[in-house]
């Protein structure tokens, strides 16, 4: 081959991409969410405030974390359902854990940082035990999750006999409420540095690239000498952290530990991964798409309470969400195939 | 001694409970030589695939690198010592890149503080992606196009190419024009071929005669766990070939139809 054409080709094939990027992820999403903000807007103003938006970011920070260890999974051609019960258990536990140092009068740095520990070990468990149940006992990850998401739940009622845990220190609410430039947090802006963090990891690293050869062919991952369980229980575990940090940000924003906050919210995680264009068949899926799809599946909550929507049918609407999702995923493996042959 | 073989079975027994897989099998192959290993279905060929590549130990017996012993305890010892398979359907990733494949499990990381921390080097990935895969005689548009993208044949001839690439020793390719048309079986043929020119040993294991007698340079037959034939290609014709494997004719020199 000469060099002219593989100019050429190179030419070509990054113009193909360019256009298939354009065509399919992050600027599509975009398109959705500028028209959800412009519709939200018109029926209601209040939408297009800062006032608004910070709220929005608020809500949109625990499903992101909660997300962006979903992508991971989701990737590797798992799912992790348990996410949303480790969070309401690991934010538990930190809230029943400061409470009792706070009355015991140990220090409120001390007594905030133990609970930060706490619920962060808390996830990490949870996600070891998840990592063990599918690649020891050989569970297939929806049923392994099915049943911590269960247990935790449990676990959580149990500890707290299903009341709110308040006591922690006073600071606590201050720390996670306020605001510097009328709009960021410093727990949300922990919640972006783990962003950067997590997507240089999937897209640059040989972490990253495991993560995808997992779940694009485990077979040929394993016979390159990838230690393939290793790398699953790592990517459960690290989703199983993830959660354990949204469960602080939730205790930091409320001030108290709620034995229900983690309800539903796999369904959100799952929903911003799959909207972000995450295939749950594995081995494709890109961070920068989760977090469209989560301000996507987050805005869309806040503009129907904005609208005059009941809070209830916010579950209707993110089962929606990913069914259509996932159907133009489809639509779009279809035509894909269709053109990848020859 | 100059024909000494590189890589060497020698005696293999494999049993799988009361089901004697391999009987006293000898093998052996030399650098810059093909072998073809034919047989029909159970002869036993799958499982001394496995015992050549380190998937499996032999019961008794044993396999021999440079005419040393040695016992793999996983296949991926025998990947280090220089030995790569290419099992039937175990293909490539086909959602990374054709350089992502081709250094699955041997990523490049970037020099200095970035390379610690994992982070890939890609461009040097791509850059001697195309140059190995081009080595190997494999001309493919953009080392950095998803495997998604490409044909059968292609794909075949990506995961040939990688294994070429990185074996030192020997390669052993279990059906690798399966499933593919006449003109890429052409194409996987001559990466084989080339294979050879680069002084590996090749075990080609296929059941598509034409292939084996157009390839390879000496051809063992297994039947029912044994060894019934080890002679030159040239020694044989398909139809006295088809004889041996079916146990009709004992050896390829047979009186000629």
């Amino acid at each position: 081959m000469t060099a002219d054409t593989m100019q050429q080709d190179a030419t070509e094939t990054r113009g193909a991409r360019l256009k298939a990027v354009l065509l399919r992820q992050d600027v599509i999403l975009l398109g959705v969410l500028v028209v959800m903000v412009v519709f939200f807007t018109t029926m209601n103003p209040l939408f297009f405030t800062r006032f608004a938006f910070a709220n929005i970011l608020q809500d949109w920070a625990p499903v992101m974390l909660l997300a962006m260890g979903q992508t991971y999974v989701i990737i590797t051609g798992g799912i992790d359902l348990s996410v949303g019960s480790t969070l309401g258990l690991s934010g538990v536990a930190a809230a029943m854990t400061m409470r009792s140092l706070n009355e015991g009068g140990t220090a409120t740095g001390a007594t905030i940082a133990v609970g930060v520990v706490v619920a962060l070990a808390t996830g990490l468990a949870v996600g070891l035990v998840n990592g063990l149940l599918i690649t020891r006992a050989k569970l297939a990850p929806f049923i392994a999750t099915l049943a911590t998401m269960g247990a935790g739940a449990g676990l959580t009622l149990v500890l707290t006999g299903g009341v709110q845990i308040a006591g922690g220190p006073v600071e606590v609410i201050r720390l996670g409420n306020t605001q510097y430039l009328n709009l960021l947090t410093i727990p949300l802006i922990i919640v972006f540095a783990v962003l950067a963090v997590t997507w240089l990891v999937l897209s640059f690293t040989r972490f990253g690239r495991w993560t995808y050869a997992v779940g694009s062919n485990g077979f040929a991952a394993r016979g390159a000498g990838i230690g393939v369980d290793r790398h699953l229980l790592k990517v459960y575990m690290l989703a199983g952290l993830m959660a354990g940090l949204a469960g602080l940000f939730v205790y930091f924003r409320l001030g108290s530990g709620s034995p229900t906050s983690g309800q539903g919210q796999e369904l959100a995680a799952i929903a911003a991964a799959v909207i972000g264009g995450t295939s749950l068949v594995g081995g494709s899926g890109r961070m920068s798409g989760t977090v469209l799809g989560a301000l996507i599946t987050t805005a869309v909550l806040s503009g129907l309470i904005l609208i005059g929507v009941a809070p209830n049918w916010q579950q209707v609407v993110i089962g929606l969400l990913i069914a259509v999702a996932v159907g133009v995923q489809q639509i779009n493996v279809r035509t894909r195939k269709g053109a990848g042959r020859g | 001694m100059a024909d000494a073989p590189i890589y060497e079975a020698r005696g293999v027994t494999k049993s799988y409970g009361s089901v004697q897989a391999l009987t006293d099998v000898d093998l052996s192959i030399r650098a810059g030589e093909i072998v073809g290993l034919v047989g029909d279905n159970g002869a036993g060929k799958s499982t001394l695939v496995k015992v050549l590549s380190g998937a499996h130990q032999p019961d008794s017996g044993s396999v021999y690198l440079d005419g040393v012993a040695r016992a793999w305890k996983s296949p991926h010892e025998a990947l280090e010592a220089g030995i790569e398979t290419l099992y039937q359907d175990s293909g490539l990733c086909p959602d990374l890149t054709v350089s992502g494949n081709v250094f699955l499990g041997r990523e490049k990381l970037r020099p200095g503080l970035l390379g610690k921390l994992g982070f890939l080097d890609n461009k040097a990935m791509a850059r001697v992606a195309h140059e190995e895969l081009e080595r190997a005689g494999i001309g493919l548009t953009g080392v950095r196009r998803n495997v998604n993208q490409l044909s059968g044949g292609q794909r075949q001839a990506v995961a040939i190419g990688r294994a070429v690439a990185w074996a030192r020793k020997v390669i052993v390719l279990d059906e690798p024009t399966n499933h593919l048309g006449a003109r890429q079986s052409g194409e996987v043929l001559k990466v084989v071929a080339g294979a050879r020119e680069r002084g590996l040993g090749v075990v080609f294991i296929s059941h598509t005669l034409p292939h084996v007698l157009q390839v390879t340079d000496r051809i063992v037959v297994l039947r029912l766990g044994r060894v019934v034939a080890d002679e030159p290609t040239s020694s044989f014709t398909p139809d006295s070939l088809l004889k041996v494997i079916t146990g009709l004719q004992a050896t390829g020199t047979g009186p000629k139809t």
